[in-house]
Parts: C-alpha cells; sequence; structure tokens
C-alpha cells in the first residue's frame, strides 16, 4: 500500500501527527491515530489508550505480517458526556433523580476502522471477549451499601448496573465502531455507531 | 413503573406524528369498527392511528387493549360474504376455458374472448362489468382469473363449481334444484391462482388498485413464458424496432463526428473550444462549451414491449378512475406498471433491463402550461415512465421511474433561478 | 374463542402459503406469534388499502417454523380443492342447505347489530351534547365500542367457524329467498386435509436468513417482511397491532464479507425511525442442518452513536 505523492503544500497538523509517529503508509495505524485524534479534539474525550488486539486477528487474517492487517488495535478512553445509555437505565436513573453528570465517567472501547473494509459476523464475534470491560471503570461496589441520600441512590445505582450488565438488562458489552471517510472523495470524516452483542432495544431519543 | 414510561415517551410521540401512509403499518382494526358505524360508504376520511406502545409491560391494561384489538380484527375478518337476491351476480367456473353455450356449435369466428378466460358469467349486473370482463359472441362476460378472483373476494360474484358437464355455463336454469355449489374464498384461490401467469403479487397489485378505483388491465408483457420473449415476434401492431438506443458506443461515435463536423469552424479540435470570433453573449459560449454528448429519450426508438427481460417488463395498464374507457377500445393508459417478487429478484435492475423497460413504454413528454414554466416538473415527469411495484411476500411498494433528459434543458438560457417560476415567462420552449 | 384443531392446514396455492381461516389466523396471532401479511379485500370496506382481510399470506419462514413446531402442516390446496367437483348429490344438497340457513341467520344478526350500534351511537352523540364535553378519551370510547356486542360477535364467528363441531345449526324455518354466501374455506364440506398423507406437503424451502428468523421468533418477537424499511425483517417486541417495531433485521453468514458502509447504513436508517439495526446469522454453515444453525445464531444491535 503505497501513498500519493503529497502535493507541495504543507501537509496538516493531522497528517503531520501520522507521519510523526512513523505510521505513514501504513493504514490502519494511521486510521487508529486519526480516529484518536479525533476523539481527542473533536469529543474531547480523556484517558485516552490503544490496545493492541493484533494477535487475535492474526488468526482471522491467516499469516499475514502485522503490518498489513486492517484492524489491529483498540482505543479506549473516558467520553466527556455518557455516549450511550441502555433506556432501562435511563428509566432508572429518571425515577431515582440521578442525573448523568453525577456519575463516574465510563471507559469505553472503540474499534478504528476505515470505509473500504469489510468485515464479517466472525469478526466481530472475535471482537467480543476479553477485551472489552465496559463495566464502569473503579465504579464495582461489591460492599453493602453505604452513606446517605445521592449518596445512597448514587452506590445503589452502581450496585443495580453491574447486576443488570450481567444479566444484560441494561444492555450488553458494547463498543464503539468508528469509520474514517477515507479514498475518492473522502474528507476523513469519522462517524461512530455504538454496537452491542445481542437483541438490545433501541432508544427512543 | 408504566406510568413513568408512558411519560418518557409521550412527547416523543407526538413529534413523530409525522406525515405516514396508513396502509404503512398494521392497523388498529376498532377504527374499523368505528368507521363502519357511523358511515355506510367508505368514501368518509380514514381514522387516525391508534397510539402504540413501545414494548409490552404486565399491566391489565395494556393486555386489554390488545385484547379488545384483537377482538375487533377477529370480527372484521369473520365479515361473510353475503349475496342478496337483488344484487346476487353468479359465474360459473370454467376449468378448460372459454366455450359456447350448450348445444351450439364453435365456429370459425371462435367464442371472441381471451382463452385465458376461466369464468362466466351469464346475466351480467352491476356497475363492476363496466370495467372488468369481456364479452363473447352471446352476451355472456368471460372473467380472467384475477376478475374473477377480486370479485369473489369483495363478495360481488358468487362464482359455482362445475358439476356435470356443460349445463351450467348455459345459466339461467332453475337455481331451486340448481346443484351447483358456490366456490369458497380459498377454492378460488386455489383455482385461480398459477392460471395463464397469474402470480400472488400480481394478483396483490391488481387487486389493491382495484380498490383504489382504477381500471386495471392486462397488457402484452404479461406472458412472461420463454417463447413469449422470441425476439421476433410481433405484438400489437408494433414491428421490431431495428435501431437501438444510442448506448456508449453511440456516443463516442457523437464525439467523433463533433470533432470533424466541417460546419464548426468557430472551435477546432487543436484549439480553444469557443474559438477566436466574436461572442456576443453568454449563451452562444456555453454552446460552444457544450462539448459532452448527452442522452436524448426522444431519439431512442420504441421497443418491442416482449424485448424486455421479465419481472422488468410492462404487465398492467392501469386508468385513472377519472378516465372514461370502453372494454372493447382501450385508449393508451394512464400508467404502466411492472410487478417484482423480492424473493425472485433480490438484485436491482442493470441498467440495461431498465432501459429496456422504458424504452418499451411511449414517449410521454411533458407538457402543459405548469410544466413549460417549472423546470423541476419537467425533469421529475421524463419523457418516458413506468411504475415498478415491488411486492415482499404480500407487502407492496410502487416506484415510478422516469426517463430525465437533463441535456435538454439548457440552463445557461435561462437567467432566473433554475426552479423559478416567474423569470421563466419569456423562455422560449425548443421545439422537441 | 375455541382453538383449532391442530395441526393447522396451510394452504399452498402457486408457490405461496396462505391461511383462510379466521379461527386459524388468530389462534397463531395469539399463541405463536405469528403475524403473517393480510391480503384479501374486506368485503365490508371493498374500496380502500389500509383494512385488509383473508387470505392471510405467511412469510415461507413462518410456515416453517409453525411446521417444524408441528403445530401446521402444508396442504397442496388446488389438489384438495378439485374433490369438491366430485362431491356426491347427496352432499351438494346439504351444503347448500347449511349455506342458506347460514346467510339468513347472518343477516338477521348483522341487521340487529347495526340497529342496536346506530342507538347506542345516537345515544352517545346525545349525551355528549347533553353534557358538552367534546373531549372524550379515545381509548375507552372504543373499548366500549368494541366491547357491546360481544354476544352477537361469538355468534357470527361460531357460524363461520370451520370445524364442523359448531355447525349443528339447521334451519328452524324455510328460507323465504334464496340467498348466496360465499364461504371463506372449502371445510367442510371436504374433510380435514392434514390426514390425507397424498395432500401433506414437505416442509418450506426456506432462505439463508431462515436460522436468525427462527432465533428471533422463538425469543418472542413477532417479524414481518422488510421492505417498507429496506432490511429483511422487522421485529416487533410484541404484537404489531399495538407495538412499535424495535428492529430493522438483516442476516448474514458467518464469514459472509459485510462491507462497513452497509453497517453505517442500517444504522443511520434503523437510528431515524427510532430502531435498531440488528445484524446477525448463524455460526454454522449452510451445509448444517436449520435446527444446529437456528441454535449457533449470533446477533449484534446496531445504533448511531449520536457524535
Amino acid at each position: 500500500m503505497s501513498q500519493p505523492e503529497w502535493p507541495s503544500q504543507a501537509p496538516s497538523a493531522l497528517s503531520k501527527l501520522i507521519h510523526d509517529a512513523g505510521a505513514s503508509g501504513n493504514q490502519p495505524t494511521a486510521t487508529t491515530i486519526q480516529v484518536l485524534h479525533n476523539l481527542q479534539h473533536q469529543h474531547l474525550w480523556t484517558s485516552l489508550q490503544i490496545h493492541d488486539i493484533s494477535d487475535k486477528f492474526k488468526q482471522y487474517y491467516g499469516d499475514v505480517p502485522t503490518g498489513e492487517l486492517p484492524i489491529r488495535s483498540l482505543i479506549s478512553g473516558l467520553p466527556p458526556h455518557r455516549v450511550y445509555t441502555h433506556p432501562d437505565e435511563q428509566l432508572y436513573m429518571l425515577q431515582n433523580g440521578i442525573r448523568e453528570d453525577e456519575l463516574r465517567p465510563e471507559r469505553l472501547f472503540v474499534l478504528p476502522t476505515s470505509q473500504g473494509i469489510t468485515f464479517s459476523l466472525r469478526l466481530y464475534s472475535m471482537l467480543w471477549g476479553d477485551n472489552l470491560e465496559t463495566v464502569v471503570e473503579d465504579g464495582v461496589i461489591t460492599g453493602p451499601v453505604v452513606g446517605e441520600g445521592k449518596e445512597k441512590k448514587l452506590d445503589e445505582y452502581y450496585k443495580k448496573k453491574v447486576e443488570c450488565l450481567a444479566s444484560k438488562e441494561w444492555g450488553s458489552k458494547r463498543i464503539l465502531l468508528a469509520m474514517v471517510n477515507r479514498g475518492p472523495g473522502g474528507d476523513g470524516t469519522v462517524v461512530y455507531y455504538v454496537i452491542q452483542e445481542g437483541e438490545v432495544k433501541p432508544r427512543q431519543n | 413503573m408504566e406510568v413513568d414510561q408512558e411519560s418518557l415517551h409521550a412527547s416523543k410521540a407526538e413529534a413523530t406524528q409525522v406525515e405516514t401512509d396508513l396502509s404503512d403499518e398494521t392497523q388498529d382494526f376498532r377504527l374499523l369498527e368505528r368507521l363502519s358505524l357511523l358511515t355506510d360508504t367508505s368514501s368518509s376520511s380514514l381514522p387516525k392511528r391508534g397510539e402504540k406502545d413501545f414494548e409490552p409491560n404486565p399491566t391489565v391494561y395494556q393486555a386489554d387493549i390488545l385484547a379488545a384489538s384483537r377482538q375487533a380484527m377477529h370480527n372484521a375478518l369473520s365479515h361473510p360474504r353475503m349475496h342478496p337476491p337483488k344484487t346476487h351476480a353468479l359465474g360459473f367456473y370454467a376449468p378448460d376455458g372459454p366455450k359456447p353455450p350448450p348445444g351450439v356449435e364453435l365456429d370459425h369466428r371462435g367464442h371472441g374472448v381471451s382463452s385465458n378466460c376461466c369464468v362466466c358469467v351469464p346475466n351480467p349486473k352491476g356497475v363492476v362489468f363496466k370495467t372488468i370482463g369481456q364479452g363473447d359472441r352471446w352476451n355472456r362476460i368471460w372473467l380472467l382469473p384475477e376478475e374473477a378472483l377480486y370479485l369473489l373476494e369483495r363478495g360481488s360474484l358468487d362464482i359455482r363449481w362445475p358439476s356435470s358437464a356443460d349445463e351450467h355455463v348455459a345459466g339461467g336454469s332453475d337455481l331451486e334444484s340448481d346443484l351447483s355449489i358456490p366456490m369458497s374464498l380459498q377454492a378460488a384461490y386455489a383455482c385461480f391462482l398459477g392460471q395463464s401467469g397469474l402470480t400472488l403479487e400480481r394478483y396483490s397489485v391488481y387487486s389493491s388498485l382495484r380498490r383504489l378505483g382504477y381500471a386495471v388491465v392486462r397488457a402484452s408483457g404479461w406472458d412472461d413464458s420463454p417463447a413469449a420473449r422470441a425476439p421476433d415476434r410481433r405484438v400489437d401492431g408494433y414491428t421490431q424496432p431495428q435501431l437501438r438506443g444510442a448506448g456508449l458506443a453511440g456516443m463516442f461515435s457523437m464525439l467523433f463526428n463533433w470533432m470533424h463536423d466541417p460546419k464548426s469552424t468557430a472551435s477546432t479540435a487543436a484549439g480553444p473550444l469557443v474559438g477566436t470570433g466574436i461572442h456576443r453573449n453568454y449563451a452562444h459560449i456555453y454552446q460552444k462549451l457544450a462539448i459532452i454528448p448527452w442522452y436524448d429519450p426522444t431519439t431512442v426508438p420504441d421497443r418491442d414491449p416482449l424485448d424486455t427481460d421479465a419481472p422488468f417488463r410492462v404487465v398492467f395498464h392501469i386508468y385513472k378512475p377519472s378516465t372514461a374507457i370502453k372494454k372493447s377500445a382501450l385508449p393508451p393508459p394512464d400508467y404502466r406498471i411492472a410487478v417484482v417478487n423480492t424473493r425472485e429478484q433480490t438484485t436491482l435492475p442493470t441498467l440495461s433491463q431498465l432501459g429496456a423497460l422504458l424504452e418499451s413504454t411511449p414517449l410521454d413528454p411533458p407538457k402543459g402550461e405548469k410544466m413549460d414554466r417549472i423546470l423541476s416538473l419537467r425533469l421529475r415527469q421524463g419523457y418516458r415512465n413506468v411504475i415498478l411495484a415491488v411486492v415482499d411476500q404480500g407487502v407492496a411498494s410502487y416506484l415510478r421511474i422516469s426517463d430525465v433528459a437533463f441535456g435538454k434543458e439548457k440552463i445557461y438560457q435561462n437567467k432566473g433561478p433554475p426552479s423559478g417560476s416567474k423569470n421563466q415567462k419569456n423562455f422560449k420552449s425548443k421545439k422537441r | 374463542m375455541d382453538n383449532p384443531t391442530l395441526p393447522i392446514p396451510i394452504s399452498h396455492i402457486s408457490g405461496r402459503y396462505l391461511l383462510f381461516s379466521i379461527e386459524a389466523v388468530t389462534y397463531l396471532r395469539r399463541e405463536h406469534n405469528i403475524c403473517g401479511v393480510l391480503t384479501g379485500t374486506l368485503p365490508q370496506a371493498s374500496q380502500q388499502n389500509v383494512f385488509l382481510g383473508l387470505p392471510l399470506q405467511l412469510m415461507p419462514e413462518e410456515a416453517r417454523v409453525l411446521v417444524d413446531k408441528g403445530i401446521a402442516c402444508i396442504i397442496d390446496e388446488a389438489k384438495a380443492q378439485t374433490s369438491m367437483i366430485s362431491l356426491m348429490e347427496e352432499d351438494r344438497r346439504r351444503y347448500k342447505r347449511e349455506l342458506e340457513a347460514q346467510g339468513h341467520h347472518v343477516t338477521r344478526l348483522l341487521a340487529d347489530r347495526k340497529n342496536k350500534r346506530k342507538e347506542e351511537a345516537l345515544k352517545k352523540i346525545a349525551e355528549n351534547k347533553a353534557k358538552k364535553s367534546a373531549k372524550a378519551d379515545a381509548e375507552s370510547e372504543a373499548a366500549a365500542s368494541s366491547a357491546i356486542p360481544a354476544e352477537e360477535e361469538s355468534a357470527i364467528v361460531d357460524v363461520f367457524a370451520d370445524d364442523s363441531a359448531s355447525r349443528s345449526s339447521t334451519p328452524t324455518s324455510a328460507p323465504q329467498e334464496i340467498l348466496g354466501v360465499t364461504p371463506p374455506t372449502s371445510y367442510p364440506p371436504l374433510p380435514n386435509p392434514t390426514t390425507s398423507s397424498d395432500l401433506v406437503l414437505s416442509k418450506p424451502e426456506v432462505p439463508l436468513s431462515y436460522p436468525l428468523f427462527a432465533h428471533l421468533h422463538s425469543r418472542g418477537y413477532f417479524l414481518s417482511p422488510g421492505l417498507r424499511f429496506g432490511c429483511q425483517y422487522v421485529a416487533y417486541p410484541g404484537d404489531p397491532l399495538r407495538f412499535h417495531s424495535h428492529f430493522l433485521v438483516v442476516s448474514a453468514e458467518y464469514d459472509q464479507q459485510i462491507d462497513l458502509m452497509d453497517i453505517v447504513n442500517g444504522g443511520r436508517l434503523g437510528t431515524g425511525v427510532k430502531k435498531g439495526f440488528l445484524l446477525g446469522g448463524p455460526q454454522k454453515s449452510r451445509e448444517e442442518a436449520e435446527i444446529e444453525r437456528t441454535e449457533s445464531v449470533v446477533t449484534y444491535s446496531i445504533e448511531w452513536a449520536g457524535m
């Protein structure tokens, strides 16, 4: 995969970033960096990390050099606002007077992809597994509920959340699919879709 | 919990009250009960759809509404098909096709009806026969399978099984002692579907258009058997067109001709496009710049309706309720329709299939004062058009496809905005 | 409402699966989450397309689920109906007499009901005027109007039921005029076709998406054809009469390559109509048995993230 010659004008900040990371001409890594950049600067995510999952996909794509894997990393990070709330969770929060901004942020996993890649159900299934921990970060409440008023409500909420994620009442393991608009006519726009395992009823808003 | 959920969705429900086609969703049959309760004519406006819930919950209230809806549906579907003596129309099923009345020998003139007819109505009465059926030489009306099925289904015709020999086709026999027994709805479907190319999808399209008041008749593309696809057949007085559309090869030759056009002295293939002459207006310059050949639907010869690829061929001709039609001499139809079954045709038509389908319809250019005036209407009308009825397991969708001639619309000759109406008064429509 | 005798005969006509018995239609909807699509003309409202009547068209998938569960079997209906031509003279006479008697019975019932309803409607209008309460609760009104004629309704239903048990009513008085009736099915006079082996056909052929269909059906979803939303099926969490659908469903084989753009299209389309886009399919290949494939189905729900 060889990148066409750049025109004479100076490369964009993003191109420079990708270039500096030593990933120029290496699509998967370029995609990852581009999505990371987008999450960081457009959507203001924090604590961003890149997780190498190339081992997993080597099985899928057969014996390909790591550099040629279409998919080889996940990104995780903390969004400034909730990206997804299951309808039943939303209802619970409404009933208990819990506002979103009172909750601890949740680490969310993002799969960076770009236009032109094909997918299969098998590939999806491989993603799910140990890689995805969508449980509240640092928020797993195991002890008895303590505190008064709002604290108590929040403690109860976190406890309920752990239960409902286990039982899939509040949706299942989820991942954000990020797709970069690339190729002829592509403008670098990144779109995000929430993917969950199983039949998870849609949000109504 | 239920109450909260209601309130949670209530405001959004209002927001979604966009214009919905009522036939698009499963209907609450309780509305039909109310409808038929107050008015006997079906001309009254349709009721608003009842509000639906997001998901089941364990309340008695919700269960009761569902039970009531189901009961209403059950009642509506149980409504019997009755034939009161005053309007009783009798038909007789003739599995072997049209035949003369008993005791009459068939001579060289035949019976004068399509051999696909399979139900005979000896004493036709009622307005339905104005647009349905074909009269034979003995003043009886013969029905095609879809016509017979539709009339039986709507409760307008009592069709009888043949019992012995041909005696009933004569009709007018003493009904009291007549042992002919009525065909059930089920029997009618079993006997008429599959006859002479009538699929359930075609029938669904036929009956849904009939219900809306359109007259629907079979077109020459109906028969999609291999024999009917022979390219050298002559149908409906059309002869096989000798020419094909311009196509890609045609485009190249047009471009070639342009480059060698001896008259276009102002430009050369080597020099500047616009040439060095004096140009007094932009239109002239734009004209010079228009070097890309474009497709002109008016120059494409008509195509034999059978020289098309099933299912992308016209199977029905449609007449609006307002069009006066005479069964013996049908006027050109208001619409032409092709029927596609999604389970058999899972992909979009190819360009050549679609092109052939459109070419098999006559030129229908934009006309009238409004179209002359408004560009967007002209573009939408196109020069040829056809309707695709796409049927997925009983659910039908109708798409209008038209052949648009963007090249015919010289935007540069128009000073106003493209879709503006007032500025175009001075625009002289081109001769076509 | 009595349950019909099992297995229910599904008419196979010209390659399609149809139901003509109202009892079967109501029962399958209530007990087995099978809705089908109504495609016929309602004789009482024959000039519109919003409310349609019998027959009910079943997708091959629906017919297959029912056959696999032993609830229904497939009948070669064209073949079965030919027996009507060779019906004995005595049977013909009896059948005609019964139909005529039913016709008169139903006419009386309908007339009674119509009068009663008209009276009630007028009374209601008068009451409403008196109270000057313009805003009547639409729901309770509808519930009331459908609850009133319960007794007579069931009488009609019985008369047109296709199990012979309820056909015991014999004409009490000789009919005054001949009244024609077109019955919905031919059973009776024909005997139950599910017991004659030469009429029962094999299981319906189903498309590759069948395992996903069967999987969702087994989890309680009601499924409809997907044409209106550009998908394969639309999945409802309850009876579509009362509930909005949750998913636009598309099936794929486990190793089938899916363009990411299709996922964006589906996700975006679903979100636009407040539904999820559900992608799923069997892990087992098409060489395996349908039941194995159905058990191996995996599904993924996709929604636009809104960012």
